[in-house]
């Protein structure tokens, strides 16, 4: 992805970038391989969003102070946006599916499913 | 079991208040059939009573009660050289806390076949003995409750069901939004699912589902079932975005009942509200729609990023007009602009007339949220007044207050401060003495009457006079 796009696609969130996002993305590019090469970096931004947003949140763990939920808030709103302008259906439906997963464990007080297990399996959905 | 409070303003020093068929709304509203409304007054000079709404007797009332304690007639209460913390307002009124004695605090009436159990001549009163004041009162519903009305029916009364274009696609009735809104909570994990079914049984407008639903009544494609999946979706999103609200804004209540944040924690909160984040995408990705996919998910974006702004400003309380826009175009409107987009694109309409619905909803959007303020400052709304003040929620009345040359001082001033009843209440009558409510009325009506001339462009198929109704519905409940 060029720097523009990251640089647009990160507005508001660009304090993350150096806060674990970067790394984040960076762990998603091989996933994201066998998809068109346009929609691969909006997939691996998408999914690292996801990863670092819940984190935010503290879902599944002690909740995040206000300011920090709404940036978590942003990060899957975010990630959704992406989705929906590079994603398959199947992949938009299974990282649902996953944040579904992660919050039910956490709404029930079960451990949580790892997050990055969860994501690179929706990349893989078709 | 629902949980309220009932604010009024009294008028006279002793007053006997009918709040009877306030009371008989409010049993209405939450859709009680059988059980007890258990209501408790929350001062100690406002008294309940059950009697007979009759002008002599209620003279009669009031005179035996001057009987049995006159004013004045030196109550050691009253003598606040001997008094330790006396507040610098305290009034002299110990004749009004005697004759509080005389009467009762509290009251339970009986419900049944929804409505109040009460006798020819009965009425509830509350009882003013220290007025005028504003006044609070103390209300739990306890018993069965029906399923939720759709009050989206009533507000826009036209038509129901009707035939549009040339294949003869139906639109739908709200029922089967509701059903489909059933649906979904049934086979959702429980811990997730409770909440969440609570919040939706308690009411909620549906204003946006209904945008959704006549929407897509409008192009050539008239698909029932993933109609009320949209707007089903729409209405889980929507609420969804509520209870991670409620616990930034530390709200302990929302349509009477405590929220998810107040009853189960805020770890709860975050993880329910995720999970109907997800599951709402989720139902929209599942339509295979791209375009409504993508309108719904930038409405989302921009209700977010809107929301950390709604935040960042309560550090310049009350703010200013152009930041009040800017937050409620995205927290509020671009939902409600997403709902009429979004069904106008599942129907197949033409690009134009799905650009004229989403300015419509925007505009839309930004009355509703202006009426929604107004409502902070009306003592017959059923809510207490000035929650908005009190957790500093943006709000115009209270811009346009701080903006007023007679007594914007006073309100910049008491905002700067800490905000207690007090406060409270005295920056609501600053505000309902300026013309700050006046101005937001007609904002919000021109913001109508701007939406109303969006539909005026476009080839709308009978459904204009219905998407006319629900417009002026949005102000109606602050005219």
């Amino acid at each position: 992805m060029s720097v523009q796009l990251i640089d647009r696609e990160l507005d508001r969130l660009e304090n993350l970038w150096e806060d674990g996002l970067s790394d984040a993305y960076r762990s998603y590019l091989e996933a994201v391989a066998a998809h068109e090469p346009a929609a691969q970096p909006k997939l691996a931004l998408a999914a690292a969003l996801v990863e670092i947003g819940i984190r935010l949140q503290g879902l599944g763990g002690r909740a995040a102070a206000p300011p920090s939920l709404l940036m978590g808030d942003l990060c899957l709103a975010r990630s959704s946006r992406l989705l929906a302008d590079a994603a398959t259906q199947a992949v938009q439906i299974a990282f649902a599916r996953a944040i579904e997963a992660m919050s039910t464990a956490a709404a029930s007080g079960a451990s949580a499913p790892a997050a990055r297990e969860l994501l690179l399996h929706a990349l893989k959905a078709s | 079991m629902t949980v309220q409070r009932l604010s009024f303003d009294t008028k006279r020093t002793t007053e006997f208040v009918d709040i009877t068929e306030l009371l008989r709304q409010e049993v209405r509203r939450a859709g009680m059939r059988t059980g007890r409304l258990h209501l408790q007054s929350l001062h100690t000079t406002l008294g309940l009573a059950v009697n007979e709404n009759e002008p002599l007797l209620l003279r009669d009332f009031a005179n035996m009660l001057e009987r049995f304690a006159p004013a004045g007639a030196g109550y050691e209460h009253d003598d606040f050289a001997r008094r330790v913390d006396v507040a610098r307002d305290e009034p002299v009124n110990g004749h009004a806390h005697v004759r509080q004695l005389l009467l009762t605090g509290f009251a339970t009436i009986l419900v049944e076949a929804g409505d109040l159990v009460l006798g020819r001549w009965q009425s509830i009163f509350a009882v003013e003995l220290d007025g005028p004041r504003h006044r609070e009162l103390a209300l739990q519903l306890d018993g069965e409750f029906s399923p939720p009305r759709s009050p989206a029916r009533s507000a826009a009364p036209a038509k129901r069901a009707r035939t549009v274009g040339g294949n003869g696609a139906r639109s739908l009735d709200s029922d089967l939004i509701e059903l489909e809104l059933s649906r979904q909570l049934l086979v959702d994990p429980e811990p997730v699912s409770a909440p969440m079914r609570r919040l939706v049984e308690a009411g909620g407008k549906r204003l946006r589902p209904k945008l959704v639903q006549l929407a897509a009544a409008i192009g050539p494609r008239g698909e029932p079932l993933r109609v009320a999946a949209l707007a089903a979706a729409v209405e889980l999103l929507h609420n969804a975005t509520l209870i991670h609200d409620d616990y930034v804004d530390e709200s302990t209540h929302r349509r009477g009942r405590p929220t998810v944040a107040a009853a189960e924690g805020p770890e709860r909160a975050i993880a329910v509200g995720d999970y109907y984040f997800a599951k709402a995408t989720r139902l929209i990705a599942e339509i295979g729609n791209r375009d409504v996919t993508s309108t719904i998910s930038k409405a989302l974006e921009a209700i977010c990023a809107s929301q950390i702004d709604d935040v960042a400003l309560r550090g310049a309380f009350p703010g200013d007009h152009d930041s009040y826009l800017r937050v409620v175009r995205g927290k509020t409107a671009a939902l409600f602009a997403a709902a009429c987009a979004s069904g106008a694109q599942l129907s197949g309409a033409a690009p134009d007339i799905v650009e004229a619905l989403r300015r419509y909803g925007d505009l839309l959007g930004i009355a509703f949220q202006m009426a929604d303020d107004l409502v902070d400052f009306s003592p017959s709304s059923g809510k207490p007044v000035g929650l908005d003040i009190r957790q500093r929620v943006l709000s115009l009345p209270l811009i346009y207050a701080a903006e007023d040359r007679t007594v914007g001082p006073e309100v910049r001033r008491l905002l700067a401060g800490s905000l207690g009843d007090a406060e409270v209440g005295r920056v609501a009558d600053l505000v309902t003495s300026c013309d700050a409510l006046q101005r937001v009325r007609r904002e919000a009506q021109a913001l109508v009457d701007a939406a109303v001339r969006e539909l005026e462009t476009i080839e709308l198929d009978g459904l204009r006079p219905t998407l006319i109704g629900l417009a002026h519905s949005a102000v109606d409940r602050i005219s």
